[in-house]
């Protein structure tokens, strides 16, 4: 038995000749807040069906909790909650009825349903139909639907879909709060890596079907490398001036950029520009933002 | 599969199903309290042998075309209830199995539809009563006229829960339901194979006990296939 929680081999979807979902090798480990990250149209919500049995991979296996979605899907799924795509509800229904559907299959306890509406915080509204809800109330009740069986691992597809910014906060922490309250695995996609940047302990990163990413988001931040940025009177003059005392600069925009440089090296390079008369209006550090690295691995430019 | 059944009748709640199942029977036995109302004279002289059964004939004429009509409303309502809000996603992320899920849905059209025939059954003595036909009630034929329609409507109840659960548009499952009422109205002088003709109950030997069991048959073999092809599908 592998150590994952959830591990596909070569997961591939094809819709028609579009490879929509391209050797996909997702590894998710026990206790991870695992942030599946991608433009719209990248395959995840394709990839996430294929976890939960929904779709039928073309080619390539699932296996979730050591076992195969194939043969053992009933098993795995007593203990997995889920949230795919948008909420589905029944709008007639009020949101305790709509749980109790659920709870019904799911085996679950009959408080249980008055513990999870009070985590998504809707037991004043339990009575309501659902169709009156509004969505961040939906979304709610699609995420107290996920957590009635008592899960150990949660699939939220875009959970935080259509909220407000409070909203989005409250779901947030609550995902946070998870693996270390209830030892919960969870699998959360999202096409906002800002999103995942304040939860996710571990990123991966789809794009046009393909895994082009997976690994520590700390590993993800560590490719944000610094540059320092002198802004000086006469920048050529400066960068030529530099080039000859023997210190290496990019010159562009009329701006000085040092890359990866030393404390000493960026002092030396001060100093020896102050010796030669010229002005440093400012010395800046410039940092690539996790946004840009993500536009730049999916090849990406602009508009999110 | 209780459990399955428990959730599929919670999630009928505050529809039009159970009106529907009331109004069914409630229509048949309107009408025709109607019918022999306006005619009570002419029509109890044709009736004179057995009046019963001459209510219980009109009767059941009327509700094939109910059970027909019926059968594709509530097929499509239950299908709706997960159409809808595309419900299918979540149903089937549960530890619950297609095979479940779709037999759950036929099996409720099929009790549902039981309960209809059972009212239409009550309403006929009540209505007899009334009429003053006295308590000579033939209630192997009535049974006979209130269930075997139904039972030879099951391959319909097989195909329409089918095309209701794979199509998210009602239209065609609707059309092709209602199509099918009015052939079979007409269909006395079709084959005998033909499925349409079977819950009039007519056939060559004369024996409605073979249009029931035809339609067992089919009804049977029908689901499997469609349960199959559901199987087979993606969820959407
Ligand atoms: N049933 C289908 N038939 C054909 N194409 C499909 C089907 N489902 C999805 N696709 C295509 O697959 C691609 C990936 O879709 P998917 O929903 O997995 O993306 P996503 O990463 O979830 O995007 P989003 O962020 O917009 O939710 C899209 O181009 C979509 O058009
Ligand atoms: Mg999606």
């Amino acid at each position: 038995m592998s150590n994952f929680i959830i591990e596909t081999n070569k997961l591939t979807k094809k819709f028609g000749s579009s490879k929509v979902v391209n050797n996909v090798n997702l590894q998710v480990k026990k206790g991870e807040i695992y942030g599946f990250l991608g433009p719209n149209g990248a395959g995840k919500t394709t990839s996430i069906r294929m976890l939960l049995g929904l779709a039928r991979p073309t080619n390539g296996s699932v296996q979730i909790f050591g076992k195969d979605i194939k043969k053992e899907r009933l098993s795995i799924l007593k203990k997995v909650g889920s949230l795919v795509e948008y909420p589905s509800y029944y709008g007639h229904l009020t949101a305790y009825e709509n749980l109790e559907a659920a709870r019904l299959l799911l085996g679950a306890t009959k408080p249980r349903i008055d513990e999870v509406l009070a985590i998504v915080r809707l037991t004043k509204d339990a009575k309501r139909p659902v169709k009156g809800f509004s969505l961040g109330m939906k979304q709610r009740l699609g995420i107290a639907t996920a957590l009635l069986g008592n899960p150990e691992l949660l699939i939220l597809d875009e959970p935080t879909n259509g909220l407000d910014p409070s909203g989005i906060i409250e779901i947030r922490e609550l995902i946070k709060s998870m693996p270390k309250e209830h030892g919960i695995t969870i699998l959360i996609s999202s096409h906002l890596l800002s999103e995942i940047d304040q939860m996710a302990t571990q990123v991966g990163i789809i794009t046009k079907g393909q895994m082009i990413f997976q690994d520590s988001i700390l590993k993800l931040r560590a490719q944000s490398t610094s540059k320092i940025k002198l802004t000086v009177n006469d920048a050529e003059a400066a960068w030529k001036s530099l080039l000859t005392h023997g210190y290496r600069t990019d010159f562009n925009q009329n701006k000085l950029f040092i890359e990866n440089g030393s404390d000493d090296n960026v002092a030396e390079i001060v100093k020896s520009l102050v010796q030669n008369n010229y002005s440093i209006y400012r010395v800046e550090e410039e940092r690539k933002s996790l946004e840009e690295i993500f536009l730049e691995l999916t090849g990406l430019e602009g508009g999110l | 599969m209780a459990r399955v059944m428990v959730s599929e009748f919670l999630k009928i709640r505050r529809k039009m199903i159970l009106f529907l199942i009331l109004l069914g029977p409630m229509g048949v036995i309107g009408l025709e309290a109607v019918n022999f109302g306006v005619r009570y004279d002419w029509l109890t002289g044709v009736y004179k042998d057995d009046l019963w059964r001459g209510l219980i004939g009109e009767v059941s004429m009327l509700s094939i075309l109910t059970i027909l009509i019926g059968l594709t409303i509530l097929t499509s309502m239950i299908a709706t209830i997960e159409h809808q809000t595309n419900a299918w996603k979540q149903l089937l992320a549960l530890p619950i199995s297609k095979t479940q899920v779709f037999t759950g849905k036929a099996l409720l059209t099929v009790l549902l539809l039981f309960v209809s025939c059972l009212l239409l059954a009550i309403g006929t003595i009540v209505l007899g009563l009334l009429l003053k036909f006295g308590t000579d009630i033939p209630f192997l034929y009535l049974i006979e006229m209130c269930f075997f329609p139904y039972l030879a409507s099951l391959p319909f109840i097989a195909v329409q829960t089918w095309l209701a659960i794979t199509m998210k548009n009602q239209a065609v499952p609707l059309m092709i339901g209602i199509v099918g009422a009015i052939v079979s109205m007409y269909s006395m002088n079709f084959p005998d194979w033909v499925p349409w003709k079977w819950p009039l109950l007519l056939n060559d030997w004369d024996m409605p006990v073979y249009s029931v069991l035809a339609g067992l048959a089919i009804g049977i073999l029908l689901y499997f296939i469609g349960l199959l092809d559901f199987n087979r599908r993606d969820v959407k």
